[in-house]
């Protein structure tokens, strides 16, 4: 019943979803939409907007070089990992395993040692042997490229270009250079351009209006000189407008992203920029960059995208000629098609597209009156108050010492396409008091990654809390991966640890010493504390020290080498108890292959510093099997255990080895364990018993139970029931199939709790495996849990996902034994937690087992009002590292209270907001109802834009005709929507319940990182990318930029990619050009595409290794162990697979969710009727 | 001694063990809240007294339903419907893992019950003393 027919999970096959469907039918035609994207777009950063209509236009590609061109972009500059990735973003060579996992048949079937007691079932007389029917390592079913296909003349040919319904625009000139004729508006448009610039690409991703055929058709084409001088038509039409606009800028602040895009890294830089900027730098516009520091330019080699192009400066005209040949689309290097567009043009290319209200999307009346309580505020004086700011100007002053500066900046929510390239924008800055810090070390505070509050400012008053109606919590990531690039943290070897001796908070950065430095005050329970004197002198070498080098005086992140007193018992060494499910579904599919290969390949990477890692396997079916590592002959020992009821440990030791001792044994057994049971016909899993075999052997110890689990248990303790009833789906009940279905693994759970091992939950599901109820135990044993939905090892695909995923997490350095605590200041208490852990006592999280990368959230509510101008929260997470050290990291993060509501919308960070409210729609979910989750979710935005109209624009009460937010909070209601969308949450029949579970799991462990993409997938049009898309920049591997999650982007002729950090898809219109087809896939045309799981074969054309680059960037690029798999949709192929696909776009409509443009209806007429 | 009177001896006595029983409940889960004690051994203990308690308040309710004491089994019937949903339901065991995000409830939950358990005791209390006035 509950069987995934395909693989793709979300959608039975036959379902349709026919709104989805009409939608398909008009991929390309944008305006399907009640005007998501009108002609006239008041898109605020949209500047290119209006020839994205036009698809002929030479302007457009001109964007995508500008992209390359300006280092300036959002989109890049924000990129997770900048400079690591180089040649590293290749997509992984499968670990040296044949993804197969085929091995020689050779062995027999039962490891030759004499004790061997195992049952008859090894017999080889029945008659079918499913092991060999289905090799794990067949042959994956790719087709072979055809060989000898004529090249395709090159897309130059475009056929498309010939009857563009929107030819007209040819004529239209390129407009750049009109900018050249006007007058510059102010320094402040200065911003807009450049700000402007980097929005446009991922809005129009050039040319997605084309024709059908647009596969390289309107490619890059750098404006001719022609165009430069010819006043264009609309000139003094554009001219009004800009002064329209020019004027509103004067009277409107630019929103905080603005100012954020400009500062660089180095603010004082940034400030400096922005001092140098004359209001009226004219001249400097005109015919050059706008960029008022030349110097700025030279620094554009290390950080791109903050940074002027070097070559701003030095413009060359382009050819003439390019205008008549528009260059083909992914075509390498051939031609002038390639040559980089004028550089200087480009920034100041951008004014010309501002249109009046672009700022704000539709000019609302009472908009502005909304910006308006501070008159006084010119917008010269705001950015470099805001410069002043970022600076570590005093904003808590501002909060205490009268109202405040508040700069908020609000933006219109309909109208305008959402802004996706802010999400990669750090959170608000932390505008902390000026020596709040004793060190004024840059890393006084936490890194977001590491660490981020949803509020950037802290209110003073439970009631400023609750009258803003922001959540209020901490996205905490305290074991996140160290990736080539990041600086290592920290630590402090000589083991003396200062700490209050009253609330146990660690020194950092932000207490005070006070009495001459005698004494430290707590910055949390302001007790005075002695400061240890080896702070000031080293007993050891009788050397006076400098206390202000400490690291924890200077780092907010920061390791302590823990002594004696934090251990209970020595260190444990690492412990992996692999239990393998060895029933015939598992055989059949080729798990228990691929999972022996890959624990074999991963031998040398598990972690194994001091030779103390030890390791067992046991085997389980309708017995438990042992396997004596540590045999005098070298030879594995296999015991069997068939009663169930009490399973018994055959023998007291050797069942768990050391890792390097039992090395040989260890691998003759994993070379055998598929032949041994290959015949299998047992279809008995008793993984209850089996656990509480794995549990005894290793509790002693403590450390991990890795559970490779292919059928549902069946037998004894433990034993499941096929739960799902496709009735249930999509009602009220259906919370209860993503309860746990047994007390068993939950009261197991608790034990390996207190016992310090954790379990990690490997399932592979072709029929229905109650992820739900499994990934119980990893949920409170700070595990991980992983799902291979129709798992099959014959798929070379999911075996080398599934061998990708299980060897990374074998190598990852895991710590263990810990617990982790928050402190907060005094007032403020932390009240519910989410993610995989046991809660041991009220702030105190147990966690048997801490993998990397994983994310708790937490929420706070006050105890009393807060009378501090700066709050503190301390993260503390006691530990063993996987070297056997004890340690303890310390993570501290300090944010300015502040008695202003705008100042506390100013400084929410949507980001971690998404992420705390996710985990609790998870938790809304799985313990009440969807629906209730749903709800809760737009309950939550209908108060947040509420409470915002109501208090921070001057049209308090009343309707309005569009919403307004700040602009850090501008894609709060696009990342719900993401929500609702989600698998996790989504509402309907159709998800089975499985990958709801897995998705919810997903949701309320991934980091802030890995899962805004979850919830916002990232999308980009490939066939029509920059050419220096895809090839290895100064930062690694250049990306598209991302365009927004509509099906109007999608073009019939077009290759598009989107990504969610578990999945990704090559969506291939029905009109490719088979020079496309042939570039990428080897193939001659559109039809000879197979749609599915793949792997993008490796050719020597350059498309194609800019995809692959692409992919396998799009892989590396997050700290996360996951691998995502590569889908190929074809525009007409396999329905289910195309509804997966346009299920991400989530700006769309998809019964019975609303589109994003409804759903902002929906909340403002809410708003409007002031249901909040 | 009259059989009213012999019923409500037995309310009586069984009320101020049901009484004692919710005092050990309150006393334990603010013993949690405070961190004495951790949540495993907070259920395990109190695990063990939740069916009894149930099971008693029932056998109670029967015995007054059966000596036709209507207002007693009146009182008692809620709780007990109550009680047999939550068992129903499969909700009425404490649970380690949750322990914390349900504390609110629980706690609340326990001083309903011991305030009703209270309310119990002195109506028993009451009919017992009526019953022996009048049969003397």
């Amino acid at each position: 019943m509950a069987s995934y027919p395909t693989p793709q999970p979300g959608f039975r096959p036959a379902q349709a979803r026919p709104p989805m469907q009409q939608q398909m039918q008009h991929p390309g035609q944008p305006g399907q939409q009640p005007g998501p994207y009108p002609q006239q777009q008041q898109r605020p950063q949209n500047p290119m907007q209006p020839p994205m209509n036009r698809p002929g236009t030479p302007g457009i590609p001109q964007q995508g070089q500008q992209q390359q061109q300006q280092p300036g972009l959002p989109g890049q500059q924000f990129r997770p990992r900048p400079a690591a990735t180089s040649p590293a973003g290749m997509p992984r060579p499968p670990l040296g395993l044949d993804p197969s996992g085929r091995r020689p048949s050779a062995a027999g079937p039962m490891p030759p040692s004499p004790s061997s007691q195992r049952p008859p079932m090894a017999s080889p007389s029945f008659g079918s042997h499913p092991g060999q029917q289905h090799p794990p390592g067949s042959q994956p079913l790719q087709r072979p490229p055809p060989i000898g296909i004529q090249r395709a003349p090159s897309p130059m040919m475009r056929p498309t270009m010939v009857a563009q319904p929107g030819s007209p625009a040819h004529q239209r000139p390129y407009q750049s250079p009109q900018i050249q004729n006007r007058p510059p508006p102010s320094p402040f448009m200065g911003h807009g351009h450049q700000q402007g610039a980097p929005a446009s690409p991922a809005m129009n991703p050039m040319g997605f209006n084309a024709t059908p055929n647009g596969y390289g058709s309107n490619q890059s084409q750098p404006p001719t000189p022609k165009m430069q001088n010819q006043p264009p038509q609309h000139q003094q039409h554009q001219q009004f407008q800009q002064n329209q606009q020019f004027q509103q800028n004067q009277q409107q602040p630019p929103p905080p992203h603005q100012q954020q895009q400009q500062q660089p890294q180095h603010q004082q830089q940034h400030h400096q920029q922005q001092q140098m900027a004359p209001p009226n730098a004219q001249g400097g516009l005109i015919p050059g960059p706008p960029t008022p520091t030349p110097q700025a330019g030279g620094a554009g080699t290390h950080k791109p995208k903050r940074m002027y192009p070097t070559g701003i400066n030095s413009y060359t005209e382009p050819a003439p000629s390019y205008d008549a040949i528009p260059n083909p689309g992914f075509v390498p290097a051939a031609g002038p098609g390639p040559a980089p567009p004028a550089p200087g043009l480009q920034p100041m290319a951008q004014p010309q597209f501002f249109v009046p209200g672009e700022k704000q999307g539709v000019p609302a009346p009472g908009y502005q009156q909304g910006h308006q309580p501070l008159p006084g505020q010119q917008s010269q004086p705001n950015v470099n108050q805001l410069a002043h700011q970022m600076g570590g100007m005093n904003v808590s002053n501002g909060s205490f010492g009268g109202p405040g500066v508040p700069q908020l900046s609000t933006v219109a929510l309909m109208g305008s396409a959402p802004r996706i390239l802010d999400l990669d924008l750090p959170p608000p800055p932390i505008n902390l008091p000026a020596n709040a810090s004793i060190t004024q070390s840059p890393h006084a505070n936490c890194d977001p990654s590491y660490k981020r509050s949803t509020l950037n400012a802290i209110p003073a008053t439970s009631q400023l809390l609750s009258k803003s109606r922001l959540p209020f919590g901490l996205v905490i990531t305290p074991y996140r991966s160290v990736k080539e690039g990041d600086e290592p943290v920290p630590v402090v070897s000589d083991s003396i640890i200062a700490r209050c001796r009253r609330c146990r908070t660690y020194i950092n950065p932000y207490v005070k010493f006070v009495e001459g430095g005698q004494r430290w005050k707590c910055n949390m329970c302001y007790t005075l504390n002695e400061v240890p004197s080896s702070f000031d002198y080293d007993s050891q070498t009788q050397q006076p020290v400098d206390r202000w080098q400490r690291k924890e005086l200077n780092h907010a992140v920061v390791e302590y080498i823990a002594p004696t007193e934090y251990m209970v018992r020595p260190p444990q060494p690492l412990v992996y108890m692999i239990l393998i499910d060895v029933s015939y579904p598992a055989i059949q599919c080729g798990m228990v292959a691929t999972a022996a290969t890959t624990i074999l390949e991963s031998l040398d990477r598990i972690p194994n510093d001091e030779g103390r890692t030890k390791i067992g396997i046991i085997t389980v079916d309708s017995s438990i099997h042992f396997y004596n590592l540590n045999t005098a002959s070298g030879e594995p020992q296999m015991l069997v255990v068939s009663d169930l009821e009490e399973p018994y440990l055959p023998q007291p030791e050797d069942l768990l080895c050391n890792l390097s001792e039992c090395r040989p044994t260890l691998e003759t057994l994993l070379n055998r364990l598929h032949d041994m049971f290959k015949d299998t016909q047992n279809v008995g899993n008793a993984l209850g018993p089996a656990l509480q075999s794995a549990y005894k052997l290793i509790s002693p110890i403590g450390g991990k139970i890795l559970c490779l689990q292919s059928s549902l248990p069946n037998l004894e303790g433990g034993a499941l029931k096929v739960r799902e009833d496709p009735k249930l789906l999509g009602t009220s009940k259906e919370s209860t199939l993503l309860q746990s279905g047994s007390s068993f693994y939950k009261n197991f759970a608790v034990d390996c709790s207190k016992s310090q091992v954790c379990v990690d939950m490997f399932l592979f599901g072709s029929q229905y495996s109650d992820v739900a109820t499994l990934s119980c135990l990893p949920r409170f044993t700070g595990g991980s849990t992983f799902f291979y939905p129709a798992f099959t090892a014959a798929k070379s695909e999911d075996a080398l996902k599934f061998a990708h995923e299980l060897a990374e997490f074998l190598s990852q350095r895991i710590a263990l034994e810990a617990v982790m605590r928050v402190r907060a200041s005094k007032g403020l208490r932390m009240s519910a937690f989410y993610g995989n852990f046991f809660v041991r006592s009220t702030d105190l999280l147990s966690l048997p087992n801490v993998p990397r990368d994983q994310s708790y959230s937490i929420e706070i509510s006050f105890d009393e009002n807060l009378n501090i101008p700066v709050v503190c929260f301390q993260t503390a997470l006691l530990h063993t590292s996987s070297s056997g050290e004890r340690r303890i990291r310390v993570l501290t993060l300090a944010v300015p209270v502040t008695t202003s509501l705008s100042e506390l919308y100013m400084s929410a960070d949507q980001v971690a907001i998404a992420t705390l409210l996710s985990c609790k729609a998870v938790e809304r979910g799985m313990n009440s109802k969807l629906d209730d989750a749903r709800d809760a979710l737009t309950n939550k935005c209908v108060d947040i834009l509420g409470v915002y109209k109501t208090h921070m624009t001057a049209s308090s009460s009343g309707a309005t005709p569009n919403l307004q937010i700040c602009d850090n909070l501008k894609l709060l209601p696009l990342l719900t929507l993401g929500m609702l969308k989600h698998v996790a949450l989504r509402g309907g029949s159709q998800i089975p319940s499985d990958l709801r579970s897995y998705a919810m799991h997903l949701l309320s462990t991934l980091p802030s990182q890995c899962l805004i993409p979850f919830l916002h997938p990232r999308f980009y049009s490939l066939h029509n990318m920059p050419e220096n898309c895809g090839t290895i920049g100064t930062d690694g591997i250049q990306m598209p930029q991302t365009m927004n999650l509509s099906s109007e982007r999608l073009e019939r002729g077009g290759l598009f990619m989107l990504e969610d950090g578990q999945n990704i898809f090559l969506w291939v219109g029905r009109d490719a050009v088979p020079q496309l087809c042939m570039d990428l896939f080897g193939v001659p045309n559109y039809e000879s595409i197979r749609g599915g799981k793949t792997t993008l074969p490796t050719l020597d054309s350059d498309f194609n290794q800019r995809v692959n680059l692409i992919v396998g960037k799009t892989r590396e690029m997050r700290r996360s162990s996951y691998y995502p798999q590569l889908y190929v949709i074809k525009e007409d192929g396999d329905a289910a697979l195309r509804l997966w696909f346009l299920s991400h776009l989530i700006e769309d409509r998809a019964e019975p969710i609303m589109s994003y443009y409804q759903y902002l209806g929906h909340l403002k007429d809410r708003v409007n009727s002031g249901s909040f | 001694m009259s059989a009213e009177a012999m019923v409500f001896l037995f309310g009586v006595i069984v009320g101020a063990g049901l009484l004692f029983v919710k005092v050990f409940f309150v006393i334990l889960i603010s013993d949690l809240e405070v961190d004495y004690i951790n949540p495993i051994e907070l259920c395990n203990k109190l695990n063990q007294f939740v069916l009894p308690e149930m099971a008693v308040q029932a056998f109670l309710t029967t015995v007054f339903l059966l000596s036709g004491q209507w207002m007693a089994t009146a009182w008692n019937l809620p709780l007990v419907a109550y009680n047999a949903n939550k068992i129903m339901n499969g909700k009425h065991m404490f649970d380690a893992t949750e322990i914390f995000r349900t504390l609110g409830q629980h706690k609340k939950e326990c001083f309903i019950k011991l305030g009703f358990y209270l309310l119990s005791f002195f109506y028993y209390l009451y009919r017992m003393i009526l019953a022996l006035v009048n049969d003397s």
